[in-house]
């Protein structure tokens, strides 16, 4: 009889391994020992910091969570693909990633214009995709039920920035954009923005990525008196445009993005002292990367990427890999993607060590609606304030 | 008025840099009739070696200067090596096309060395940063610095090919490579040294305008496109013709944005290639001939 027993334990614990074990294999990306995720951005080519950075803050914060055992035993595996920036380049990662290394789920897209163009293939695979860095909101807007994104998006963005002007007071206000792609995406929910609040801006100007100099555009936003600039450009256009305008004596209220939140690079990049007196910003991040309270995230990223010197891209991909691994934790130790995606909805009003306001997923696919502004004070960057949106 | 003197002035300092880009691309086209495409990385290069030894190792300004443009020669020589001499024999096409792959290697090196430290460097000016005072008129010191430089490295190179022999030999070997063959030049070795001073000059330009373009693998682009630009009109094979063409590129696009509309900044270059193709083949300096561009 004990013999009998003894046999029956050891068949029954053989059945559960097998089942575990077919379980495992049922599932995409997904063994007894790893989950294999996936992530696509520009590794490489002019804006590769949008990837390459990312995606290390994302590897920094599984490491840590591998290095206590991973998440129900199962330790994350990141495997990257370069999209270039490039929409052709975004389909052929994730279809690589899909179909080929057979990922279970992806956080990634680095840039607005590719991820975009992406969305299609990823919805129809149904594999769980949680965007990282991308800001257009067209990639969860319709919502997709595979599709999350951490980020702020574009057009809440673009409305912070009206709110903020308008709530100090400005009469007269202009807009500077770059007129690609990422700047589209954002001028375009303004402008419908001011139209549904009946307003026009007295300047309309453009700038691009690589401009070296902005005496133009800044004489004319001085010539038309703008009293408010909302600036919709990356931290080169912005630096230079906000130094030549100093050097005519223009100092308006000028109000960035998340792309020019790194306040202290930015001052650095103009190169002037109090350059930044009258400037805030979206933030995603709510201080800067020097700042103590990212200590043991420099310490971590120095461990992995001894080249690297923590940035704001760095922290954005670890801020998303922190709720990414809340939700693989709350899907349980079966893990399927089904599980997955529901798990999203237990996300409500979770407080991430770095983003600056809660994280809620729960019943919406932009689980980040809070826009905080910071400032310079001192060669601190503080906090600024917030806004209502109207 | 005051709007035209501003445009003015800022168009003149932003025309320097052009100018002194331009310098590099005539140069090199001067004596082996191609254009470098990859100038606008060896720009970047000597921008980034200054960084190196100025930011990051602390050095003084003119040693990392000087460090940074011998860097920059010493890429030039690699690139005709690898870029000009060893596919001429294919002819000018393979040049341009290896000209652009040793483009995106040095991007691809950049990256991996400069790159994860934040997406654009800053480089300290040489003068402070903060503007002077010009009658009604702010101009940054640092745009000042690259005028002057613009215009000793002009006349630099307006001497080195009038009064020495190395720059003669360089003339003879861009008019006739035969009969200069024939005289007993070494033109390999010459054209060599042609790459390797382009380079440098665009080392310089690095390291001068970095403080104002800021420092990022691919800073070299639009620069070159400028540059080339400006070279083209000036004629392309006059030192004098680059910079004069690289002040009118500068006043034309400043003009344009200030009056027409910012949006048009970026197309004026192109509109520029255009029209000295068109209509001033041989450039306002250059003589007349067989162009290959």
């Amino acid at each position: 009889m004990k013999q009998l027993a003894s046999t029956m334990g050891v068949a029954l614990a053989f059945a559960c391994m097998a089942t575990a074990g077919a379980q495992a294999a049922d599932v995409p990306g997904v063994t007894d020992t790893e989950i294999k995720v996936g992530t696509f951005g520009p590794l490489t080519g002019p804006v590769y910091i949008y990837g390459k950075l990312t995606m290390n803050g994302v590897e920094v914060y599984f490491n840590k969570l591998n290095e206590k055992g991973g998440i129900h035993g199962r330790k994350l595996v990141l495997v990257r693909e370069d999209d270039l920036c490039k929409p052709e380049g975004a389909i052929a990662a994730v279809k690589k990633l899909i179909y080929e290394d057979k990922v279970f789920a992806i956080i990634g897209g680095g840039c607005s214009n590719s991820t975009l163009a992406a969305r299609p293939e990823i919805e129809k695979a149904g594999v769980p995709f949680h965007v990282f860095a991308a800001v257009a909101d067209g990639i969860v807007d319709p919502p997709a039920a595979n599709i999350y994104t951490t980020q702020l998006t574009a057009t809440i963005e673009s409305h912070a920035q009206i709110q903020w002007a308008l709530d100090r007071g400005a009469k007269k206000l202009a807009i500077v954009s770059q007129h690609d792609a990422w700047g589209r995406s954002r001028y375009e929910p303004m402008l419908q923005d001011l139209k549904r609040r009946g307003l026009q801006v007295v300047a309309d100007e453009e700038v691009t990525v690589d401009q070296n100099d902005g005496t133009a555009q800044a004489l004319r936003l001085k010539s038309s008196g703008a009293d408010a600039v909302m600036l919709l450009g990356y931290p080169k256009a912005a630096a230079v445009l906000i130094r030549d305008s100093i050097k005519i004596g223009y100092k308006p209220i000028w109000i960035g993005q998340t792309a020019i939140q790194d306040l202290p690079a930015l001052q650095g990049l103009i190169g002037i002292d109090g350059s930044l007196a009258n400037f805030v910003s979206i933030t995603t991040i709510p201080g800067h990367p020097d700042n103590p309270q990212y200590a043991e995230w420099r310490k971590l990223l120095k461990n992995t990427f001894p080249n690297d010197e923590l940035s704001v891209f760095n922290l954005m991909g670890i801020a998303a890999a922190e709720v990414f691994g809340k939700v693989v934790d709350a899907a349980g130790k079966e893990l399927t993607r089904e599980k997955f995606l529901a798990a999203y909805n237990t996300i409500d009003n979770f407080k991430s060590s770095i983003y600056p306001g809660p994280i809620t997923c729960k019943g919406q696919h932009k689980c980040n609606q809070s826009p905080a502004f910071v400032k310079l004070d001192n060669n601190n960057v503080v906090f600024a304030g917030t806004v209502v949106l109207k | 008025m005051l709007m035209f003197s501003y445009l003015m002035a800022t168009g003149i300092t932003t025309g320097a840099f052009y100018g002194l880009v331009a310098l590099g691309i005539v140069i090199v086209y001067k004596a082996t009739e191609v254009v470098n495409l990859a100038h606008g990385e060896l720009f970047m290069v000597g921008g980034m070696l200054a960084y190196t030894c100025y930011v990051i190792e602390g050095l003084p300004y003119v040693p990392s200067l000087l460090l940074a443009v011998a860097g920059a020669f010493v890429v030039g020589i690699i690139t005709e090596r690898v870029a000009y001499r060893s596919v001429l024999k294919h002819g000018l096409a393979s040049v341009l096309v290896a000209t652009i792959g040793v483009s995106f290697i040095l991007k691809g090196i950049a990256r991996y060395v400069w790159g994860g430290k934040g997406d654009y460097l800053s480089f300290p000016p040489l003068v402070s940063p903060e503007p002077l005072q010009f009658g009604n008129i702010m101009i940054m010191a640092q745009q000042l610095v690259v005028l002057v430089a613009a215009l000793v490295v002009m006349a630099g190179l307006a001497l080195f090919f009038k009064r020495t022999r190395a720059g003669k030999w360089m003339q003879a070997t861009a008019s006739n490579p035969k009969a200069a063959l024939l005289c007993g030049l070494r033109i390999d070795r010459i054209y060599m040294y042609t790459f390797a001073v382009g380079a440098a000059v665009a080392g310089a330009a690095g390291v001068l305008m970095a403080p104002l373009t800021l420092l990022y693998p691919d800073v070299g682009f639009v620069l070159f496109i400028k540059g080339l630009a400006a070279a083209v009109l000036g004629g392309i094979t006059s030192v004098p013709g680059a910079v004069v063409g690289g002040l009118l590129l500068g006043v034309i696009e400043q003009l344009a944005a200030g009056y027409v509309h910012s949006s048009v900044q970026d197309v004026v270059p192109f509109l520029v290639i255009m029209f000295a193709l068109t209509f001033l083949p041989t450039g306002l300096f250059g003589v007349r001939g067989l162009r290959k561009i």
